[in-house]
Formats: structure tokens, sequence, C-alpha cells
């Protein structure tokens, strides 16, 4: 084309042959192009406004997850706000294998971080290469996880959990109970509790690169729950004392094992409970499985003597008796009953039903349940709560032995009269005698401060108040366990010394020693119960091994709970209680106590 | 005003070109949003191969600025010394092309010899012969333009040499850029006015050629096929083109917002090279697609619009480089939107001026120099025209002595 000519396409111009011009041709050009533009628009449109939600699905699939918000477990407290379990915050590492072999070089490091060995570590990898996510280690101290992030490996993440702690350790390791890795509760109180101290976990909705890594939250699906805090009605303080004390009596008399229960008279408030053997729930690998047992609720003992003063509550309802009469005669010491010979230590002689208590006489004790209707006397024991659950609510509690009163056999009946032929739990007893101390008022055991425990009355409180009288007799001169004597206060309990039921009837060389008591015994606030398992060192009797650790535990529960002794008006009017022995501000007056009588087999 | 003012005082040397504006708004427009979405896009694949946060974007940096630099020598070269080189460049081009098979020269890179060697970095030549093909192409038509217009041996000549390219694309294998070049290659013969007739005869033997290198690679067909229906096979074939559209679905009309890319963490491979668009529809939604295109739009009619007064004013060669390179940066880009959009088969294309991509940066800044270029010399023989109506004895003397071809004054001679 000529550039001198000034406008273009000119018809001459052309070439034969030739197509249609430039313009035409660009314009066939421009066209196909700008459809094609329209086109792409027209298909982002398309998927980005008209299909949006399928893609989007699609991508949600892919990279939206929901994830767990943990929530950290209630905290349990005792009674005065001591925490006894507390949720502590861990880290737990985990791993995507197939990335972190990818940096095989990394991984020297990353076990000297977590503390295994590199080989096994890159083995344990190894085998889980086809996994997605695979623990290394759990429960770590936040800041050694943080070290382990901090090398950067890649694949390596950490998630956020709790860990439970016990302050208390094994002190109060039955009573708790513990939890398990994943924070639920496996026995014990959190167990019990669990769904209060739980919580309920959160949930969030993230969205998670192709690594795993959360990149955004999106949204809270649910909100997290934390678990409920939950206080307890043990006392901390009363439960170490209970805890040493026991740990000592059962070194000094070699025994197997040991429980003690102490509850709060008025309101049947459980202030400590110990049972040893025990573990350490913060380390509980290698405790063994007997060694978790809370003892004073799942293990079942025979009575013994403990028994008496609920027998008496049968024989003070009947009528037939008063604490002084009529006397009973126990002479010889024995009484060969259908063919079995029932006896005490001494031969006591004429004795009032006090008496019978006071010095814990069998004989005593079967002819007053041979005098004895049948159901009455089943029924006083089923009152007292034998042969039921006390509904504590704790976990694997028993309920004890207790055969129906018709099916009872004559000597069946006196023997169950001094505390053979039926099984209890230390719980139990303890909470037969809180009812005596709380004028026959019976509560349910409970482990839960302030908690509605059910009050309802068994016996007159006029035979409660006596039986309770009687029982001092037991701490006074003459009795079974002066070793269990507080100074300023009166004890009154009861004394107990079983045979161990063995394969083919009783063990004669084993025994379980028992005491059972009230304190102040004017206005009992406090009941304790100390079983002594198969001592096997100095003593076996009840008032010789259980009484002394229950008078050390009282009088430290005594001074913590600030309760006054019983005769204190009398401090105000002449000074210092004095007693034979002088001052009786001190110390206990000592007397050697009385042996009570186990028998010496079965029926 | 002013310019004008003094262009009055002073006396008019010559014709004066200028270089098109909205062309350049248009080109720098997409580099600015190319360095942008590749920050946004490549900080996450960086990040997972523990290189820095950055490496890609100071790689892209780098190529952009060595590119400006490329693309500045391009707008002050005579796109006649250009002319004059087509055939040795065509031959460095090839040259190139046939040394990606020398053993050590050229690299092997997921299974396509693509790539040469150069010790610091490496290059891909194809992305120089797109450019060399534009001009050889451009002086052919410039120089036997009867016989393009006329003949079937004038019009089979350029795409013979096209298919000799696209032969050695296709050992590489490249498919996308040997389907490219073909397309660019009839483009620029049809707007160099060879006839329907035996274009279309030309195209015959094409299509069972492009048939059978479609179906002889079973890589390849699955590639073709699966664009149809992604979801067939998710987590396979259909992998890459279905994480790029859960990616744009994602964005809607406004997209999630820069930088909130869920699929580029990992997700989305190539998310800073092939797959740029669907980041930029994720997070710059519609808008972002649009506007993408629509600055594509802008930069290539405005090269084939000013090609088209280049050819009508008698700058054949710029015109034809203007065409060739507008169509060349037009179709790949409409090429790589597509693969994105699921509408094509998924091929190893870049988005020119956008994607990350060391070879393909530099060689798209080239080209847009030279066709910046291109721009300069049709104005300035616009501007001569102008002067030669209204100054025609200044005009005549030096203007168009100055810008017309040889031939053409031989043709006006005629």
């Amino acid at each position: 084309m000529n550039p001198r000519r000034p406008m273009q396409p000119s018809p001459g111009g052309r070439r034969r042959g030739a197509g249609p011009s430039p313009r035409r041709r660009m314009l066939l050009v421009v066209g196909v192009l700008s459809l094609a533009s329209l086109g792409l628009v027209a298909r982002a449109f398309d998927l980005q406004v008209m299909q949006k939600q399928f893609y989007q699905d699609q991508g949600d699939a892919r990279f939206l997850r929901e994830v767990k918000i943990p929530v950290s477990r209630g905290t349990i407290f005792d009674r005065n706000g001591e925490p006894l379990a507390v949720s502590t915050p861990v880290m737990s590492i985990w791993a995507n294998p197939p990335q972190v072999l990818e940096n095989a070089d990394r991984i020297p490091d990353l076990a000297a971080a977590l503390g295994v060995d590199a080989g096994e570590l890159k083995e344990h990898l190894a085998q889980r290469a086809d996994r997605e996510f695979v623990y290394l280690r759990r429960q770590m101290p936040p800041e050694a996880a943080q070290a382990v992030l901090d090398l950067d490996i890649p694949g390596i993440n950490a998630q956020r959990e709790f860990r439970r702690y016990y302050p208390s350790g094994e002190v109060t390791a039955h009573v708790l109970g513990f939890t398990n890795i994943d924070d639920h509760g496996q026995e014990g109180l959190e167990l019990a509790f669990d769904d209060w101290l739980s919580g309920k976990p959160g949930a969030k909705r993230v969205i998670r690169d192709r690594m795993g890594h959360v990149v955004e939250d999106v949204e809270q699906v649910r909100e997290p729950k934390p678990g409920k805090n939950l206080t307890l009605s043990i006392d901390r303080r009363i439960q170490f004392l209970a805890y040493n004390e026991l740990k000592n009596a059962l070194t000094e008399f070699d025994a197997a094992s040991g429980s003690m229960v102490i509850l709060d008279v008025p309101t049947g408030e459980v202030l400590a409970m110990v049972n040893l053997p025990t573990y350490n729930p913060n380390a509980l690998a290698g405790s063994k499985f007997s060694d978790r047992r809370n003892r004073a609720v799942t293990d079942l003992i025979e009575p013994g003597s403990t028994i008496k003063p609920v027998l008496m509550a049968a024989a003070l309802s009947s009528g037939k008796y008063t604490p002084t009469s009529p006397l009973i005669d126990t002479t010889g010491g024995h009484w060969y009953f259908q063919g079995h010979d029932i006896h005490d230590t001494h031969n006591y002689g004429l004795l009032t039903p006090t008496g019978v208590i006071t010095k814990s006489s069998n004989v005593g004790a079967a002819r007053i349940a041979m005098t004895l209707d049948t159901a009455l006397m089943y029924n006083t024991y089923r009152a007292f709560g034998f042969g039921n659950s006390t509904n504590s609510g704790f976990p694997g509690e028993s309920s004890g032995l207790l055969r129906i009163g018709r099916d009872w056999r004559p000597l069946e009946q006196a023997i169950m009269g001094y505390g053979y032929g039926l099984n209890v739990t230390p719980l139990q007893l303890a909470n037969a005698y809180a009812t005596l101390g709380d004028h026959g008022v019976m509560h349910t055991p409970s482990f839960i401060k302030g908690a509605d425990n059910d009050p309802r009355a068994i016996v007159s409180p006029q035979v409660a108040d006596e039986i309770v009288q009687m029982m001092e007799t037991v701490t006074a001169p003459g009795g079974t366990a002066t070793t269990a004597r507080i100074a300023n206060y009166i004890v009154a309990g009861k004394t107990g010394t079983a045979h161990k039921a063995a394969a083919g009837g009783y063990s004669r060389t084993n025994y379980t020693a028992a005491f059972a008591g009230l304190v102040p015994a004017s206005h009992p606030r406090l009941v304790g119960v100390v079983i002594i398992d198969d001592p096997q060192k100095r003593s076996y009797y009840g008032g010789m091994v259980s009484a002394p650790v229950f008078a050390r535990v009282m009088e430290g529960a005594l001074r913590l709970l600030d309760v006054p002794p019983d005769n204190i008006g009398r401090w105000y009017a002449g000074g210092p209680l004095m007693s034979p022995n002088g001052l009786a501000g001190s110390k206990p007056p000592t007397d050697t106590p009385i042996d009570d009588a186990p028998v010496e087999d079965e029926p | 005003m002013f310019g004008f003012g003094s262009s009055q005082a002073i006396k008019r040397q010559g014709p004066r070109g200028s270089f098109d504006l909205p062309l350049l708004v248009a080109l720098v427009g997409l580099a600015g949003l190319g360095v942008v979405m590749v920050t946004s896009s490549s900080i996450a694949v960086a990040d997972s191969q523990h290189i820095g946060a950055f490496y890609y974007l100071k790689k892209h940096l780098f190529y952009l600025a060595l590119g400006l630099v490329l693309a500045g020598l391009a707008m002050r070269t005579e796109l006649k010394q250009v002319e004059k080189y087509a055939f040795p460049l065509l031959l460095v081009g090839g040259a190139m092309l046939v040394a990606v098979f020398v053993p050590h020269f050229g690299m092997r890179i997921n299974g396509a010899r693509r790539w040469l060697n150069l010790i610091v970095l490496s290059f891909q030549p194809v992305e120089a012969v797109k450019l060399i093909l534009v001009v050889y192409v451009a002086s052919f038509l410039v120089r036997h333009r009867e016989s393009v217009e006329t003949r079937f041996w004038g019009l089979l000549r350029p795409v013979l040499v096209a298919g000799i390219i696209v032969l050695l694309l296709l050992a590489q294998p490249d498919f996308g850029s040997a389907t490219l070049i073909i397309a660019v290659t009839i483009g620029m013969v049809w707007l160099g006015g060879a006839r329907p007739l035996y274009l279309m005869l030309m195209g015959l033997p094409l299509m069972p050629l492009l048939a059978i290198a479609a179906t002889s690679e079973s890589y390849r067909m699955k590639r073709l096929t699966s664009f149809m229906d992604p979801w067939k096979d998710p987590f396979n074939d259909g992998f890459q083109l279905t994480q790029s559209l859960m990616a744009i679905g994602r964005g809607e009309w406004t997209g999630v917002g820069l930088g909130s890319s869920v699929l580029k963490l990992s997700y989305l491979p190539e998310a800073h090279t092939d797959f740029i668009l669907a980041v930029i529809g994720e997070e710059l939604g519609l808008a972002g697609i649009a506007l993408v295109i629509g600055l594509f739009a802008l930069a290539v009619g405005r090269g084939l619009y000013l090609g088209l007064k280049g050819v009508e004013v008698g700058q054949r060669f710029a015109g034809y480089v203007a065409f060739g390179v507008s169509l060349m940066l037009g179709l790949q880009a409409m090429v790589s939107i597509g693969v994105n959009l699921g509408a094509l088969p998924t091929k190893g294309l870049t988005l020119p001026l956008i994607s990350s991509g060391g070879s393909s940066v530099l060689m798209t800044c080239a080209m847009a120099g030279v066709l910046l270029r291109a721009t300069f010399e049709i104005n300035r023989a616009l501007d001569a025209r102008q002067m030669a109506t209204r100054m025609p004895a200044m005009a005549v003397a030096d203007a168009n002595a100055a810008v017309a071809s040889p031939r053409e004054r031989e043709a006006v001679a005629a």
C-alpha cells in the first residue's frame, strides 16, 4: 500500500484473489477473541456465582475441620478450699510420620528433645508411615513441648491437653481416685462426679492447610463448658493426721493394711478417709491394683465386738434392758451353747449391760442376743445400715452382708450378738456409730460439703444417748480401750478384735483390730473408725492397736475443728482439771486396757 | 497544552513517535498485579519448602527487573534492525530448541525437556522462540506479501517454519506452547492476508497431526479428558483442576480478600505459576478475574488496533509484530485462564506478565517492549502522515523517507 494514499482500504489497492480487507479480517479476529473472553468471564461467573456452593462444599470437605476445644476439669477442693485435684495444661506432641520421615536428618534432634532413642523413634514412625497422626509423647510440660516445637521440624505438631495433678498425692488417693489419659474419671470421686467435673469440650471449625496446621478459626460450633469445681467434705488436715497415724501404726504393729474413717456426727459428712497401703495418683504406673482400692468402702470386715453397741440398742429398745439391769451372768467366762464355746478372756462374773460393753464380754452379748426377739435384732441391725449400701455414692461401695433375720439359727443369733456372721464396711460401722452419736438420727454419709444428707431417726434419742454413755466406760479405767483417751475429752467407743475369716474357718493367728468411737461423748461431734488388718507384732487387740491411732488422730482433729472439751464448765469453775495422775490437761490418764475377747473359732 | 505550545515554537525536526499510553497502562497494571499475586500465592509455597517466605517474590522481582532492562532495550531499538536479523534470530531460536535435547545442557524436569542449563539459572527457549517466531513471520509477511496473499506456497513457508518449531516443542514435550504457536502463526498469516481457502487446506493435515500428538502419550490424553469431568478422579488426574476450581468457587463476587486464599496453602500445586489465576479468583473474586481479562483485553485490543493502523499507514512490519505479540499475549492469557477455569485441558502455560517463572517473565517483558516499540513507530508514522497532510513540503523530505521500508518504496516505484 502506498503510504501517500490518504485512506484505506481502497478497492484498487487489493490484490487479485486476496481475502477480505485487513479491517474485515481484524474484525473476525477481534470477534473471536471477544467471544472467547466473554466465554471465560461467563465461565468464571458460572463458577463463582452460580455453582459456588458445590465448589465451596468440596473445598470445605478438604480443609474445614471441626476440632475440639479442650476444657479444664473442675478443681476438687477440700472443705476449707484447699485444692485436692487440679488440672494443669500440658502439651501432647504428635507427628505426621511421612512428613517427618522426609526430613529424617532431623530425627536425632527430635528424639533428643523428646527424650527418646533416635533409632526407636525412627522405627516407630516408619511403622506408622501410612498414618497422618501419631502421638509421639503425651502430656509433656508446656516448656518442654515448646522446645520440641522450636526445632521447627516439618510434620511435628502439638496439641493442648489437661492433666490431673493431686497435690496431696497418696494421702487422698483413694477418696479422689484418678483420671485416665483422656481426663475422664476412672476411680473414686473423680469417677462418681465425672460429669460434673469434666465439663463439655467445645468445638470450633477451623481451616487447616494441607500440612494440618490450623490457619484460621472460622466459627465456634459449641461453646466450651469448663468443668465445675467440687468442694468435698474432706478436711485435708485431718486426712493428713489420719494418714500419718495409720501409717505409723501399720509400721509399729507390722500390719497388712488399715483404714480409718472420720465422720462429722451432726451431718454425716466424711471428714477423712484413709487407707493403707496406698498409691501415688500422680504416677499411677507400677502401683498395684489392690493398693488402689478404697478399703473403707469396698472391703468387708467382720465387726467383732464393735457391733455390741448396736446389739445394745436393740436390747434397750426391747424394754427388757436398761444400762444397769438386769445383771447378766458371765461366770466362768465360757458359755457352751449348742456345742459351741462362747468365751471371754477373763471371768467377769455378773455384769450389768454396761459392764458387757465395758469389758466387751462375748458371753454377755450372746446371752443378751438370745433373749431378744430375732425380728427386733435383725431390724435394728438393718436400721443401723448393715447389709445395705450407705448410699454415699462412692463408686464400688459394698453393701456388706447381713442374713435375713428369719433364716437365723439360734447359735447364729448368739454369735451375731458379738459381731460374727455378718460383714460390714468401715464406713457402715462409722455411720452406725454416728447415728448413736446424733441421738439416734442417721444421715447418709456424704463426700460433698453441705450435701443434703437425708436425716432419719433409727432409735429413740434416749436409747442412743444411753449407749453413748455406756461406751464412755470403755475408755474409763477397767475398760478395753483406755488407750483411746484424749485429754480433756471424754471418748465413747468400742474396741473389736476379730479373727480373720480364712479358708475353712477362722484363722487362729490373724486378727482384725478395730476401734470405733465418738468424741466428745457429751456432745458427739466426731466419729472415727480405725480398722487395722492383720497386725503381726506386739499386739492384735483393738484396744492396743487401733484405739491409740483413734486417740492421736482425734486429738488433733478436735483441736483443728476447735471442738470444746466435754467438761469445759469445770474449767471455769475450778481451774485445770486434776486427775489421779496429776494435771489432766496435758495428757490423758494411762491405764492398761483389759483385753477384749475374740472367739476361738466359728460355729 | 504546554507541550503543544512549545512544539509550535520550536520548529519540528521530524515526525515524532510515542508509546501508546493505554497499552502501557494495561501492561504495567498486569505486571503490578502480578507482583502482588505472586507474593500472595508463593509465601505458603516458599514457607513449606523452608527457603524463606519471600523467596519467590525476590526471584520474580529479579526477573522482572531483568525483563524491564530487556524491554527498555527493545523499546529503543528500531524495528528495522530487528527485521534485518529475523532469520538469524530464528536460527538461534531453533538451535536453542534443539539444544534442550543435548545431554547436560538441556534439563529434564518432570519428564519434560524444556530447560537449558545456563549454570546460574535455567532458561526455557520456548519463551524466546515465541517472540522470534512472531518477528520472523512478520518479516516474512512483509517480504513475501504478494505470494502469501496469492499463492499456496507463499503461505506454506511460514507455516512450515512454525511446524518445525511445533514438532520440536512436541518432542520436549510442550503441548501448550505448540498449540499457542500454531494459533498465533495462523492468526498472523490470516491478518497478513492469506486466502481462507489455502488456510483451511493448510489446516487439514494439521488436524490429524494434533490428534496423534494428543493421543500418543497417555498422560496427555488423560489431561485432555480429565478437564471435562475433574470430579471423576479428584485425587489423581483431576487433582490440580479440582483444587483450582475450588479456589475460584470460593472467590464469589469480590473474593475472600487479598492474602486469605486457603487453596494456596499447599493444596493447589503451582499456585504462583500456572495456576495463579485460581488464587486471583479466590482472593479477588469475579472482580479480580474480570480485571485481569479486562487488562488483557485492553492490551490486546490496543495492540491489534495500532497494528491495523500501522499496516494501513505502511508500517507493515511494526503492524505485523504488533499483531503477533498481541495475539501471543492474548491467546496465552486466554489459554491459561481457560485452564484455570476448567474450560480447557490442563497445560503448562503461565499467565503472561502475572505468573512467576523466570524465562516467561523475562521474555514476556521483552515482547511487551517490542510491542511498545511497534506502537511507537506506528504512532511516528501516523504523526508523519499528519505532518504530510498539514505541511506536505516538509513531510516528503524526511518523514516518509525515514519510515517507509525499501520494499515499500519499490512498490511505489513500480
